[in-house]
């Protein structure tokens, strides 16, 4: 784990992590997320984007998932929590033994599962802060903790902010409305830190990062594994992965995971280009 | 006074085949069960320290046939007044609007300050029509918030009619929930320069709820502002009208005038009918009016699912900061939170 000491400081306040554990280790200790022979249409079954698809993610393990332009990766993030217009037609996704399919997206963000979106939506009208506490008390109440009060949740956001160099003006303004590009997906780890989800999607985080914010952000990813988390990181570069070493890499292409390797496996593809497997 | 039968009263009505009413057909919403066609009713005002009111009779302006069948059926219009230089403390209330003719003049004398609340809210079956006429003498300034919320077959016409002297400030902030149908309409006559409008508000319609806002705005003086922002949110059957018109004048040089309407259709089975119009007869003006209707975006509402928050939730989330807008600029921090939490009921 790399240093970010003053963070797991923030953790102390409120959140239940010890609760949380609880439900993360369930039944299958080994197997958090388990996607199986999986087909996706989009366009009302127009268009056929995975086909015969298989993952698992144990938790503790970082994967990493990259793939040309247009691969389904995004898509591969949206059926996993549960977007519309993202058909399932054949094939099952496992979460911690529960059928995610089956569940809502607010149920599936209870259960832990958090998407940093490529493009992170602008909320109008609606404070970062507020968002946020909206959230995060939903999820504490659906889950039968006890919500944080607006003290306790304004210092541990002014602490993570702290510690991912986001200005407190920030926070007061509406979710992401005129922030730029990087300060979205600044943002969107600060949601992540805020919440401390069990399992992790990164669709390009990376992306239209400067050096310093993908070390910050590359830190507070790192702060949060765990051997309870599970991550799924999509990205077109290898520099992420020089910070978030994962587990495994794989290549999407073709509708499914083409090939896989270890995390020397990124340098290669990198190298290489993805011609070789896309075939 | 005037004597008239509920039916003859009806026959006198606007209807459809008038312009200005085409969307809002009075005359066929009314019917001679509706209680209050042919009487006057008594507001009760509530009236803060320095403001005082007497019986007297209507100040004649040409303000069409609601006003005029008001201060028909009414025996007396309440004169208000707030004397020179008077920064009133508190608001003037202003309630029992309903069941009946009302004809009130309030007449803000030069530099005063008068802070009005307007509650038209009543029982079932009721017909209320009221006629506000207003006069802002030089460098006065009036706040109106006004609140209407009738049960869903009761029927109101409300009219007021502003005179704004030189260097005069209005803000005026409505919020309707509507009723078998809702007419407010405000008139503004911005006759000095250097005028500042804000005329903002909301309607928030379900069922087969009907608002109509509409706003006619003349400009003869230069150098004045006019904002104005009216938010929409419409569900199930409900029909929301928004008629808005600045006329800017060849004197009024230097006006800054801007209208927008934007409006929300929560359901499919809504309509909405707006008309911004701009007339202008100024060369060196900036005047510009918009006018959205659209639903939520679901994309942001996945967004939000995906953070944990319930659909429901996100939805009054959303709907409640798009209408939020409406009130930003109404710098009482009491009187903005009383809409908001009407509001946030409505959308619970
Ligand atoms: N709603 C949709 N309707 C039609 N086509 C879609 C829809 N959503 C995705 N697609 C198509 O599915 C394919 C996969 O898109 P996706 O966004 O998942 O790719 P990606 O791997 O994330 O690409 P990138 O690296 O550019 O982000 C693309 O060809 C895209 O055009
Ligand atoms: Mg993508």
């Amino acid at each position: 784990m790399q240093a970010f000491p003053k963070l797991s400081e923030a953790w102390e306040f409120g959140i239940n992590l010890g609760k949380h554990d609880e439900t993360l280790q369930s039944k299958d200790e080994a197997l958090m997320l388990k996607i199986n022979n999986l087909s996706v249409v989009v366009n009302n079954g127009e268009a056929t984007i995975l086909s015969g698809f298989n993952l698992d993610v144990p938790a503790g393990e970082v994967h990493a998932i990259m793939g040309p332009n247009g691969a389904g990766k995004s898509t591969l993030s949206y059926v996993l929590t549960g977007r519309d217009g993202y058909d399932v037609t054949e094939g099952s996704v496992t979460y911690r033994d529960e059928n995610l399919l089956d569940m809502e997206p607010e149920e599936r963000a209870v259960a832990g599962l958090f998407l940093s979106f490529q493009y992170p939506l602008e909320i109008p009208g609606v404070p970062t802060l507020t968002f946020l506490r909206t959230a995060l008390n939903a999820q504490l109440r659906a889950r039968g903790q006890e919500e944080l009060s607006a003290p306790d949740f304004m210092k541990r956001a002014r602490s993570v902010a702290k510690e991912l160099r986001i200005k407190p003006d920030m926070l007061k303004r509406p979710l992401n409305v005129g922030f730029s590009g990087g300060e979205k997906k600044r943002m969107e780890i600060f949601q992540m830190l805020l919440l401390e989800p069990a399992f992790i999607v990164m669709d390009e985080t990376d992306s239209g990062l400067d050096i310093d914010a993908l070390r910050v952000v590359a830190d507070g990813v790192n702060a949060l594994r765990s051997p309870e988390r599970g991550m799924l990181i999509i990205t077109h570069y290898q520099r992420l992965l020089d910070y978030i070493v994962p587990n495994k890499v794989h290549v999407l292409a073709g509708g499914k995971i083409a090939v896989s390797g270890d995390a020397d496996f990124a340098r290669t593809l990198e190298a290489d280009g993805y011609d070789t497997y896309a075939a | 006074m005037i004597h008239m039968q509920p039916d003859a009263v009806i026959s006198h009505f606007p209807h459809k085949r008038m312009e200005a009413w085409k969307w809002t057909d009075l005359r066929m919403s009314v019917s001679e069960e509706h209680m209050g066609l042919t009487r006057a009713v008594t507001p009760r005002l509530t009236l803060p320290d320095g403001v005082s009111c007497s019986p007297g009779n209507r100040h004649h302006g040409s303000s069409g046939v609601m006003p005029t069948l008001a201060a028909g059926f009414a025996p007396v219009c309440w004169n208000i007044r707030v004397p020179t230089g008077l920064n009133v403390q508190g608001p003037l209330r202003i309630d029992n609007l309903s069941g009946g003719h009302a004809c009130m003049f309030i007449r803000v004398d030069k530099g005063a300050s008068l802070d009005i609340e307007e509650y038209h809210q009543g029982p079932d079956r009721r017909f209320s029509n009221m006629d506000l006429q207003v006069h802002l003498a030089e460098g006065s300034r009036l706040r109106r918030v006004v609140v209407q919320n009738d049960p869903g077959n009761a029927v109101r016409v409300a009219t007021a009619c502003i005179a704004a002297e030189k260097h005069s400030i209005l803000e005026q902030y409505m919020l309707s929930f509507g009723g078998a149908l809702s007419r407010l309409e405000t008139r503004l006559y911005s006759e000095g320069e250097g005028i500042e409008a804000t005329m903002n508000g909301a309607y928030l319609l379900d069922g087969r709820r009907h608002t109509d806002m509409t706003g006619h705005v003349e400009i003869a003086g230069s150098h004045c502002t006019v904002r104005q922002s009216v938010k929409g949110v419409v569900t199930d059957k409900s029909r929301g009208v928004f008629q808005g018109k600045f006329h800017v004048k060849q004197a009024a040089q230097h006006t800054d005038a801007r209208m927008r309407h934007d409006a929300l259709m929560l359901s499919d089975t809504t309509e909405v009918r707006a008309r911004p119009e701009l007339e202008i007869y100024a060369d060196d003006v900036a005047c510009a009016h918009g006018n959205t209707i659209g639903a939520l975006d679901e994309n942001v509402l996945f967004y939000m699912r995906q953070r944990g928050i319930p659909q429901a939730r996100s939805r009054s989330m959303l709907t409640e900061a798009f209408v939020a807008e409406a009130f930003d600029d109404l710098d009482d921090a009491a009187s903005k939170q009383s809409l908001l939490t009407r509001v946030q009921e409505w959308l619970a």
